[in-house]
């Protein structure tokens, strides 16, 4: 279930950042704070995505922040990051980024049903739309459970 | 284990994450469509040991795999929940390979 992974303290709207690395660091800052990744985590997806283009990009208007689980993933998790404006990743086929989603996973064979579902949700203009309209966390929150329930 | 014909490495930088729901959605089309291609996810230190016949990956990541002569086939998907795109990667890898 992706609400094992999604916690409200891991959600934030409204967000204004200047270029990638700030949203990508504001969308897994969370998940820093709460402890589910260390700060080398943080910037191996950073590195890695200034090695390897943004790979992370995953559809249109998407990010998916991650790195590999020995990087420094200590729990399980999953956050939502609305930018206030979108900013350009370089990903020449699904820029600009408005939303991220930070993911924690420590290791690479669990919550693939998690994963399933987080597909499913990208898949879904429906739930964009939720995301553009959210004034809290805890909307965001709902609209996933909602989702999943409905799946 | 699979009887599938083929096999395809779906892999993203990390091995987990994207390359995970890539796999999820390229299943849920070689299911629909029938192909016989068996599926694993992998990270990119995988394909050095992957002996199968395409490793399916971000369309940003296969233009550097496509420079490593080792690997015959590479599909690189840009859009990674577009079903379309998934189906017509690997229609094109099977008219390649069945030729």
């Amino acid at each position: 279930m992706l609400l094992d992974l999604l916690k409200e303290k891991y959600v934030r709207l409204g967000v204004k950042a200047s270029d990638w690395r700030e949203a990508t660091r504001l969308s897994l800052a969370p998940l820093l704070e709460s402890g589910a990744v260390t700060q080398e985590y943080v910037d191996d997806v950073i590195t890695g995505a200034e090695q390897h283009g943004p790979y992370f990009v995953v559809t249109p208007r998407v990010a998916l922040p991650h790195a590999r689980p020995e990087c420094g993933a200590l729990e399980d998790a999953l956050g939502v990051t609305v930018l206030d404006e979108p900013v350009e990743f370089g990903s020449a086929d699904n820029d600009p980024v408005r939303y991220l989603f930070p993911l924690s996973a420590t290791s690479a064979s669990g919550h693939l049903d998690a994963l399933a579902s987080l597909v499913e949700l990208l898949s879904d203009e429906d739930f964009f739309a939720v995301l553009d309209e959210a004034s809290s966390p805890k909307e965001v929150v709902d609209a996933v459970r909602n989702a999943e329930r409905s799946n | 284990m699979s009887s599938a014909k083929y096999r395809a490495l779906v892999c993203c930088r990390a091995g987990m994450g994207s390359s995970a729901m890539l796999k999820i959605k390229c299943d849920q089309v070689i299911n629909e469509e029938g192909y016989s291609i068996a599926t694993e996810a992998g990270n990119l230190d995988a394909i050095q040991d992957f002996d199968g016949d395409l490793v399916i990956t971000m369309s940003d990541l296969a233009e550097e795999l496509l420079a490593d002569a080792k690997i015959a086939h590479v599909a690189g998907i840009r859009n990674i929940v577009d079903k379309k795109e998934i189906k017509e990667q690997l229609e094109a890898f099977l008219e390649a390979v069945e030729a």
